[in-house]
């Protein structure tokens, strides 16, 4: 239509267009609003886009997260399935040892049942031995205590932990006051003079070294000094006891010996009585027989020379055995007194060979005598004499007519002196010789024939030797007829070269 | 108290308990050409003939008797004396009593000749200085002579 066309148009047509327009306005701002409201959707939605993908996002990442937790879950439980492999192994294997443990317990129950069972047995063992062991202690404790002798033990310190009745009752002394006290401390031993032992020297400490003390001999006794100064000799034996080589401890047995001191005290008084007694009237006949001998009284006939002469050898013999008889009793009885100075062993020997030479000569003896230098030396020249005395005379004695007698002095090494003396002679018989040295003895061999001798001699020379710390031995073998003394003496002082 | 003196000869004491033993010493010493004195007991020797009678006087001829022993004891060369003697005294006692009197007479030599062997009486004997100690039985009266002839010249 065009406008020039114009139609027209009612008024109630235009009013109808203009309400037309007017809803259609409306519709369009309706749209514009809804379009706003498109947009702000729209721009919700955007954001929203966002925040999905952002959520999107964080949950891919959280998904990621999650397979690698799975995974890590899937090692660990692998490991854990390995584990559990693990684990029921051992549940097996000790399920085994519980069994064995069964079994073992089982066992340990019955050997302790055992056990116990035979525990008990012990023990009444034990209790049955101990009672028997403490009768038995008892009996040994109450047989040392009643010992008659006294008897003192001590530890390896020396301190006393047994005494006896007869030494509580010899030395005044209670056991309750001496048990654990030192001995030597405790009780006080002296000399003959009065001087009490040093520590050193006291018996129990000499024990405790490991020596065996004992008195030999009167010569040196001990005397104990009780409470009231008075005092008595004891006769003393002191031994250390020994466990596995080490000495423990000590043991003492002692005894008083007054009695035996007075009975020794009569005897070397009856000795002394007895030499002078006897001595007399062998001095007598000796001197009374030497002047008739020499014609000092008148000629004797032959016969009268030869009775008389008999008479004199008797007597000489009878003293000869008087003088043995006293150095035997002062020997036993200690009283044989040593008495050192300078001497000459070569000339004291030379002297007595000169003494000898008569019996030599009497039995055609072929002596030789080979002395060594010997410095002058610290002896006591009467045992010397006695010594070279006896063994030579023996010597000449023992050996036959026209035999062979060599004697010899030398020095056998730095510190002692060796006197040989050989014969050719009759011997010792074997089976005899360990019986030499004994008193009053002589061999078979020698009594069958025409001597003469006392069967002291060598038993007197022994105790002289050996006293003076020498020693004394012979040779006598079938191969080589007669005998051969050795006697070593000690040098204790070499007084000149 | 016995006396046998010659003149210019060496004269002996022997004192000498036993009867028998004494005169065979006597006669040998005067054999062996010795002027002999003997006695049997100590106090003979210093108290001789001098004993008091029961009215505690001494005789006259007893003085004259002691006098002459003096004197023979002055002439005195050796000595041969016992241990064992008459009377309650020794040989010790003698040597002792002897010694005292000093002069010449501690000069004279003194011979024990004695049975007793104890070392204890020997160290006595030689630590108042006497010569020699001889244990009796064992030494020939020529041997003592000989001794006692080599000391006094």
């Amino acid at each position: 239509m065009n406008k020039n066309q114009t139609i027209s148009i009612s008024d109630d047509t235009i009013f109808k267009l203009k309400i037309l327009a007017e809803e259609k306005e409306s519709v369009r701002r309706k749209l514009i609003v809804t379009a706003e409201k498109l947009r702000l959707k729209a721009k919700q939605l955007a954001i929203t886009a966002e925040e999905k993908e952002s959520v999107r996002r964080k949950l891919a990442i959280t998904a990621e997260k999650l397979v690698a937790t799975a995974k890590e879950k899937e090692s660990v439980r692998r490991e854990l399935v390995i584990t559990a492999k693990k684990l029921r192994l051992k549940a097996k294997q000790l399920a085994v040892t519980a069994k064995e443990k069964e079994s073992v317990r089982r066992k340990l129950a019955i050997t302790a049942g055992k056990l116990k069972k035979s525990r008990e047995t012990l023990e009444r063992k034990v209790i049955e031995r101990t009672k028997s062991l403490e009768m038995a202690r008892a009996k040994e404790e109450a047989i040392l205590l009643s010992i008659g002798d006294g008897l003192i033990a001590t530890d390896e310190k020396g301190q006393i932990i047994l005494i006896n009745k007869t030494a509580e009752k010899l030395l005044e002394k209670q056991s309750k006051d001496v048990m654990g006290k030192i001995f030597s401390e405790t009780i006080l031993l002296e000399d003959e003079y009065g001087t009490t032992i040093p520590l050193d020297k006291h018996p129990v400490s000499m024990a405790l070294l490991g020596n065996k003390i004992s008195t030999k001999n009167i010569a040196d006794t001990i005397y104990h000094a009780r409470k009231d100064k008075s005092r008595f000799p004891l006769a003393i034996m002191v031994t250390p006891v020994t466990l596995e080589k080490k000495v423990i401890g000590t043991i003492k047995v002692f005894r008083d010996i007054t009695n035996e001191h007075q009975i020794d005290r009569a005897k070397t008084e009856f000795v002394s009585l007895a030499s002078h007694q006897l001595r007399t009237p062998l001095s007598t006949v000796s001197w009374y027989t030497e002047m008739l001998l020499e014609g000092n009284i008148g000629c004797l006939n032959e016969k009268q020379k030869k009775y008389l002469t008999e008479v004199y050898r008797g007597n000489q013999r009878m003293i000869e055995l008087v003088n043995a008889l006293l150095d035997v009793s002062r020997l036993e009885l200690g009283t044989f007194t040593i008495e050192p100075k300078p001497v000459d062993i070569v000339k004291l020997a030379k002297s007595v060979i000169h003494e000898q030479t008569p019996q030599m000569d009497y039995r055609k003896i072929k002596f030789s005598f080979l002395p060594e230098k010997i410095p002058i030396i610290d002896a006591d020249p009467k045992l010397i004499r006695m010594i070279v005395q006896n063994i030579l005379s023996n010597a000449i004695k023992y050996t036959p007519e026209g035999g062979k007698v060599e004697a010899s002095i030398s020095l056998a090494d730095k510190k002692n002196i060796i006197f040989k003396v050989s014969d050719s002679g009759y011997g010792i018989p074997k089976n005899q010789q360990d019986k030499i040295f004994t008193k009053l003895f002589r061999a078979d061999n020698v009594r069958e024939k025409d001597t003469d001798g006392t069967g002291l001699g060598l038993y007197i020379v022994k105790s002289v030797v050996e006293n003076s710390g020498g020693k004394i031995w012979f040779e006598s073998t079938r191969e080589k007829p007669g005998t051969t003394f050795f006697v070593t003496l000690p040098i204790k002082r070499i007084i000149s070269e | 108290m016995k006396t046998q003196l010659t003149k210019n000869k060496k004269t002996i004491l022997v004192i000498e308990d036993e009867r028998p033993l004494l005169e065979v010493v006597n006669e040998k010493l005067l054999e062996n050409g010795f002027g002999v004195i003997t006695a049997r007991s100590v106090d003979q020797v210093f108290n001789a003939m001098l004993d008091k009678n029961n009215l505690g006087i001494i005789a006259a001829s007893n003085i004259k008797q002691a006098l002459d022993h003096l004197e023979n004891l002055e002439q005195v060369d050796a000595i041969w004396l016992d241990h064992n003697l008459l009377g309650k005294e020794n040989g010790i006692d003698f040597v002792k009593k002897f010694k005292a009197n000093g002069g010449r007479w501690n000069k004279i030599p003194i011979f024990v000749i004695s049975n007793t062997e104890s070392s204890e009486t020997i160290k006595s004997y030689v630590d108042l200085g006497i010569s020699k100690y001889y244990v009796k039985s064992n030494h020939k009266l020529d041997s003592i002579i000989n001794d006692i002839n080599l000391t006094l010249n």
